[in-house]
């Protein structure tokens, strides 16, 4: 099984958009990575609405996601080919 | 009742503490509704900001109709302005720089977020420094009045609910065609969540509950002016005192459940301005920090970048400065003048939604990279 890259993205406190705007910049400067499979992209966010509103735009541009609590924030993946599977 | 601001106290604190809590749990930023538009040209949270005037629109009219509250405008609507588009606008470039706007960074700041705190500073420092150029702002805002009438019915000579109901069905309507096209929803897996629908109808019912006991809607900016007027009254004693307008009491009128009137203003002391608005204001962080204890999420954030630190200070100085030059902030507008058709109010929305916009291209250009 091939390696796949995870791109840490650390959002938590930050003014709102930064996380959707943020996480759209780095899946967008990735997607070649990311459709793949040798990149996925990691968030982590306060950020209640983002929780929606990151799998939702993410979903758009045909990639999957899936979200877990951490500590008091939110973890979101954001990949294509589930390599975790 | 002897004493009328025990009852304003608690029904505020009330209101404060469930808006909080609901404005949390849901993410109820209307900074975001706007911002999100052109931002992203997602129209679904502002979709929620529609169901709460169209609801509230219903609400009050039916106050009205049924003789629970006044026929006439609430206490301190004020005439229409050209000064209030230029308030709105200002307020719209603040609201967004700020990541909130007077009421979301109060939840946001509940929740966690230093820079709520931060834009909160801004916003109480903005509304004082509003008492150095208030002279000579309330002369142009006396130049551009556009009419004595306070609402559009008035201004029509028309029974208000020959306005407010057939508007309130054209919106229902436009919410019903999203409705059924499952527009209004959306999943959501943030812990302990609640839709912004639900939150919507919530926030209305708060506010007619506010207009019901208070006697208006929910309003909380003129409290920055008051704590800021504190503040510099420690400083400067001489110089605040002598500022015109921490001197004057435009709140004059008598509460539903009191037998004689109350008054208030922006000046430092413990008026009726501050039984209504400081419970509400302190109700509001309280509330948004027990929903984020609640859930686990509450956590103080403060490793962020410089700038946006400079983003909310300066978001806050524009929106205290701007709902002082309006006057009256987005919450008062939308959520009470609107749907009772308040010229001041829609001149005020005419002003935020290009402010909004110009916010937008600020923050993305220079805040968020």
């Amino acid at each position: 099984m091939n390696e796949t890259t995870e791109i840490r993205l650390d959002i938590r406190g930050q003014i709102c958009p930064s996380c959707l705007l943020l996480t759209l910049k780095e899946v967008n400067g990735n997607h070649q990575a990311i459709r793949s499979g040798a990149a996925e992209v990691v968030v982590f966010t306060d950020d209640r609405q983002a929780v929606t509103t990151i799998p939702e735009a993410t979903a758009k541009m045909g990639y999957l996601s899936e979200v877990a609590r951490e500590d008091e924030a939110y973890r979101i993946r954001i990949f294509t080919r589930d390599t975790h599977g | 009742m002897d004493n009328p601001y025990l009852l304003i106290v608690i029904a505020s604190a009330v209101a404060g503490l469930s808006a909080g809590f609901v404005m949390h749990r849901s993410d109820f930023c209307v900074a975001g509704m706007f911002r999100d538009l052109f931002l992203f040209r997602n129209g679904f949270m502002l979709r929620q900001l529609l169901l709460l005037v169209v609801v509230s629109m219903v609400l009050f009219e039916a106050g009205r109709l049924t003789g629970l509250i006044p026929p006439g405008p609430f206490p301190l609507l004020g005439a229409p302005a050209l000064t209030s588009v230029a308030g709105g606008l200002l307020f719209g470039i603040g609201m967004v720089l700020a990541g909130g706007c007077v009421v979301g960074t109060l939840y946001k700041l509940g929740a966690g977020s230093l820079l709520g705190g931060v834009a909160l500073i801004g916003m109480v420092a903005g509304s004082a420094l509003y008492a150095e150029w208030h002279p000579w702002w309330s002369r142009l805002a006396a130049a551009t009045t556009l009419a004595d009438d306070v609402t559009l019915p008035q201004f029509f000579a028309l029974p208000s609910a020959a306005l407010t109901l057939p508007l309130a069905a054209v919106g229902a309507l436009y919410l019903h065609r999203h409705y059924r096209r499952g527009g209004l929803s959306r999943p959501s897996l943030a812990l302990g969540h609640i839709a912004p629908w639900r939150a919507a109808l919530v926030l209305a019912a708060i506010g007619f509950g506010s207009y019901l006991v208070v006697g208006m809607p929910l309003g909380i900016t003129t409290a920055y002016a008051k704590a800021g007027a504190g503040i510099e009254a420690l400083l400067w004693p001489e110089h605040t005192a002598n500022l015109a307008y921490f001197g004057a009491e435009p709140l004059n009128y008598i509460p539903p459940f009191a037998a004689s009137p109350v008054s208030g203003g922006a000046g430092p002391q413990l008026d009726a301005i501050a039984a209504i608005q400081y419970p509400l204001i302190t109700g509001i962080v309280l509330g948004a920090f027990i929903s984020a204890r609640r859930v686990g999420e509450f956590r103080l954030h403060y490793r962020v970048p410089a700038v946006q630190y400079a983003s909310a200070l300066t978001g806050g100085l524009l929106l205290g400065a701007a709902a002082r030059m309006t006057p009256g902030c987005n919450i008062w507008h939308l959520w009470g003048g609107v749907p009772v058709l308040a010229s001041q109010s829609l001149l005020f929305l005419a002003g935020l939604l290009p402010g909004a916009w110009v916010g937008t291209r600020l923050i993305k250009r220079f805040v968020i990279r």
